[in-house]
């Protein structure tokens, strides 16, 4: 390694920084506010993970999911669920083609999740077997139909949405859907100032001009190049510990023996009201997550705080609260506070 | 200089200032424990000085307890601070990280110096963290140099010089007691003064009896039955022990030894000589009234009226509770002649010498045995004769005020508490005492009278 290198690593750090703001900027040309969500949106995107979007209906996720297609010139995808959805609709299925020589056959029609990215709207409203369709594209980039497995071409990324309060007609996603995705990102009511914002830029004549920063037929190729550069980024052992000792804290009975003697940590909350915690992928999410951000912070290391900050996006969703917490009124993000702390508390 | 060996030189650089910090820390966390231990020590000490030098042997017993109670744990205490204040390269890494803001640099490049030489972006994070070696010098990651714990050293030792000056002030005592300056002395006291009680257990024998051997005789008659004061034994016996041995550390400690002075000369004396049981002079309560009558001597007379049960108005007739200077060696001296003289049981003679003895305002205050006073043990050779003249003082009178009983005669064989006297001047209604007047006894008739007394 030598200097030259560092100097190829240096703006390449730096455009990755620079491209990430440019899309950014961009979504927010459709999107007012958010900024965080965005963030964190563009973050699993380039960790290469897939994220669930919740929110109330009308606070923009759709939008928000069209606009990212539209700047990142990936082809897109949109899958609206329903009851009566099946999974061949999602994956596609085999059809019986006729040929002009009236010779018949079997012919693959690939189902609307062949594409870079996936809107699954209202996932909750398909049913679990429905929803597992999307399990083997999601985790493994490919798709089986019968005997046949076809690959998806990378950058794959869904983004499914989910409104939390519509829970008639809808079935909770399966836990090892709920696993598959990076990241959950909650989209709240806007501010007053934000909505104000949203009114004007909405209602006028001209409708928001979103570009794409990439050129088409290059952007697959740069954000796959971006991607890899994000796993480049070092990690010392003692911040992977972090993350290993924040994730097994978030599962029960193992949060009693977190760390070694003198660094022993008790957090009551989770042997009291969660079922399950966090699986190895909520350890991946983080350490990709933070990586993510300490390249956006123009460093090549990753830092405790960038794990801190991610614990809720990734966390949250993997941790299966018990029937007290909702007796209580204790949802996943009081638990997943507690952890923090805790497991802060005892790096100090 | 080819571009890897510089980069070795930068990440060499890099882990040198780690080891610096480190280096930094350790060093305050040793002095941290080092002046923790020596304030507690020395701050320790000088409290068990200063208990020694101004408290009694319990206090000082207590206060040392205490002392070392917490000294010790403190000690402990500060050891295991200590070494949990030491760090290893990897803790002093992660300190610099937030202290300097690094975000993690320091703690990545020491853990991956080895290992991640072959990553892509490890150059970038090696140049990173060169450029930012300012940020994590040693002197910006730990101003101090020395630790705060200095302050506490400071303040024992500031306690151990407030300190030290009783401990000087001990040795000056000694040494002025060595040379016998000041403890030595002679007292003199009265055989029915001496009240006897169990001696402190701390306190060494350090005193000279002398006397006649007739005192000393009744001395250990007296000592025989008031009874040896026995050793305390279970808690009580620990109690002495404890404070004896408090006792001889303070002593060690202050440099103070009472004992170690001249011993006290106490010379005893008895006035009583009939009163101890048993005694060979010891006749009957009457015959020792009249000896004391005879001997004009105001507190035998006391005795005497307080035996009829009358309250006696006589001046100078309350019973001393403490022998005040030239008195008391007057009455030793009378009562050495008493006893030193056994045969002379003469009360003319006793009293002649007495009267040669005493000065003359005592002789006229003791000489108040005369017609005057007849009747109260009277004797019939003062029966006749012209009136004494009136005594100084007897304008007035005394009386007796009983008070409740007190804790100063608690203690088996001790005299039973005597009030004190009071003089209270005449109210414009009292008149001072008259002599009787005295008329002419015919002859005749005196031997009468003389021989109804005599009965």
């Amino acid at each position: 390694m030598s200097e030259a290198q560092a100097a190829i690593a240096q703006p390449t750090i730096s455009d990755f920084a620079r491209t990430f703001r440019r899309v950014q900027a961009e979504i927010h040309k459709a999107i007012i506010g958010h900024e965080e969500a965005v963030e964190e949106l563009l973050g699993a995107l380039f960790a290469g993970g897939h994220v669930l979007i919740e929110g109330v209906p009308g606070t923009g996720k759709t939008t928000l999911v069209k606009t990212l297609g539209l700047a990142l010139n990936l082809s897109f995808g949109r899958i609206q669920f329903t009851v009566d959805l099946m999974p061949a609709d999602i994956t596609g299925t085999r059809v019986i083609l006729s040929a002009g020589d009236g010779h018949r056959e079997f012919s693959f029609q690939p189902g609307p999740i062949f594409c870079h990215i996936l809107l699954g709207d209202e996932i909750n409203r398909a049913t679990p077997k429905t929803q597992s369709a999307l399990l083997e594209a999601m985790a493994e980039l490919q798709v089986t139909v019968g005997s046949t497995t076809y690959p998806l071409a990378p950058p794959y990324f869904v983004m499914a949405t989910l409104n939390p309060i519509e829970m008639e007609g809808t079935y909770p996603l399966p836990e090892a859907q709920l696993d598959r995705f990076l990241f959950k990102v909650r989209l709240a009511y806007p501010g007053e100032e934000e909505l104000v914002r949203i009114i004007t830029a909405t209602t006028g004549p001209e409708a928001a001009g979103v570009e794409p920063v990439f050129a088409a037929g290059e952007a697959a190729a740069k954000i796959e190049g971006l991607k890899r550069l994000v796993r480049e980024v070092l990690v010392a052992p003692q911040i992977e510990q972090y993350a290993a000792r924040m994730v097994r804290a978030t599962q029960p009975h193992n949060s009693r023996a977190l760390g070694d003697l003198h660094n022993r940590v008790r957090i009551d909350a989770v042997d009291r009201y969660v079922s399950f915690g966090s699986s190895p992928r909520g350890a991946l999410a983080l350490i990709m997550g933070a990586k993510v951000r300490a390249m956006l912070d123009g460093r090549a290391n990753v830092a405790y705080d960038d794990i801190d900050r991610l614990a809720h996006a990734a966390l949250e969703h993997r941790i299966m609260l018990n029937y007290a917490a909702h007796s209580d009124n204790v949802d996943a993000a009081q638990i997943v506070d507690q952890v923090v702390k805790a497991i802060r508390a005892a790096r100090a | 200089m080819p571009e890897s060996r510089r980069d070795e030189q930068k990440l060499w650089l890099i882990l040198f200032q780690i080891r610096s910090v480190r280096s930094r820390l350790n060093l305050l966390a040793t002095q941290q424990w080092l002046f923790t231990t020596l304030a507690l020590m020395i701050g320790g000490a000088a409290l068990i000085l200063i208990a020694a030098a101004k408290l009694g042997p319990f206090g000082f017993l207590g206060v040392s307890a205490a002392v070392l109670l917490i000294a010790a744990s403190g000690i402990f205490a500060a050891a295991r601070r200590g070494w949990a204040a030491r760090v290893d390269a990897a803790s002093a890494a992660g300190l610099a990280d937030r202290r300097a803001d690094l975000k993690g640099r320091l703690t990545t490049v020491l853990a991956l110096s080895e290992s991640a030489k072959q990553a892509q972006l490890w150059p970038f994070l090696v140049e990173d963290t060169y450029a930012m070696r300012d940020d994590f010098e040693p002197r910006r990651i730990e101003p101090r140099l020395v630790s705060r714990s200095l302050g506490a050293l400071m303040a024992a030792l500031l306690l151990a010089v407030m300190a030290l000056p009783n401990l000087n002030r001990g040795g000056a005592a000694a040494r002025q007691i060595a040379s016998g300056g000041a403890a030595g002395g002679q007292v003199t006291a009265d055989l029915s003064q001496l009240q006897i009680q169990p001696a402190d257990p701390a306190l060494q024998p350090n005193a000279q009896i002398y006397a006649d051997p007739e005192t000393l005789r009744r001395l250990q008659q007296k000592l025989e039955a008031e009874g040896s004061p026995h050793q305390r034994k279970g808690l009580g016996g620990l109690m002495d022990k404890a404070r004896h041995f408090a006792d001889a550390f303070q002593h060690q400690l202050t440099g103070r030894n009472p004992e170690a002075g001249a011993p006290l000369n106490l010379r005893l004396t008895d006035r009583n000589p009939g009163r101890a049981s048993g005694g060979p002079n010891g006749g009957g309560q009457s015959r020792q009234m009249a000896q004391n009558s005879a001997n004009a001597n105001a507190h035998r007379g006391a005795a005497g009226a307080a035996s009829n049960g009358r309250r006696a108005s006589r001046p100078g007739a309350s019973p001393p509770a403490a022998i005040p200077g030239s008195q008391a060696d007057q009455m030793a001296k009378n009562s050495a002649g008493a006893t030193s003289q056994p045969d002379q049981n003469s009360n003319s003679s006793q009293a002649g010498a007495n009267n040669n003895a005493n000065p003359p305002e005592q002789d006229a205050a003791n000489d108040f045995g005369g017609g005057a006073n007849h009747g109260i043990g009277a004797d019939p050779g003062h029966l006749f004769g012209p009136p004494a003249p009136q005594p100084f003082g007897s304008d007035s009178f005394k009386i007796a005020i009983d008070a409740e009983p007190s804790d100063e005669a608690s203690a088996p064989g001790s005299p039973a508490y005597l009030p004190p006297k009071v003089r209270v001047p005449l109210n414009p209604n009292q008149l001072p005492d008259e002599p009787i007047a005295r008329a002419a006894v015919p002859a005749t008739e005196q031997t009468i009278i003389k021989r109804v007394f005599d009965r």
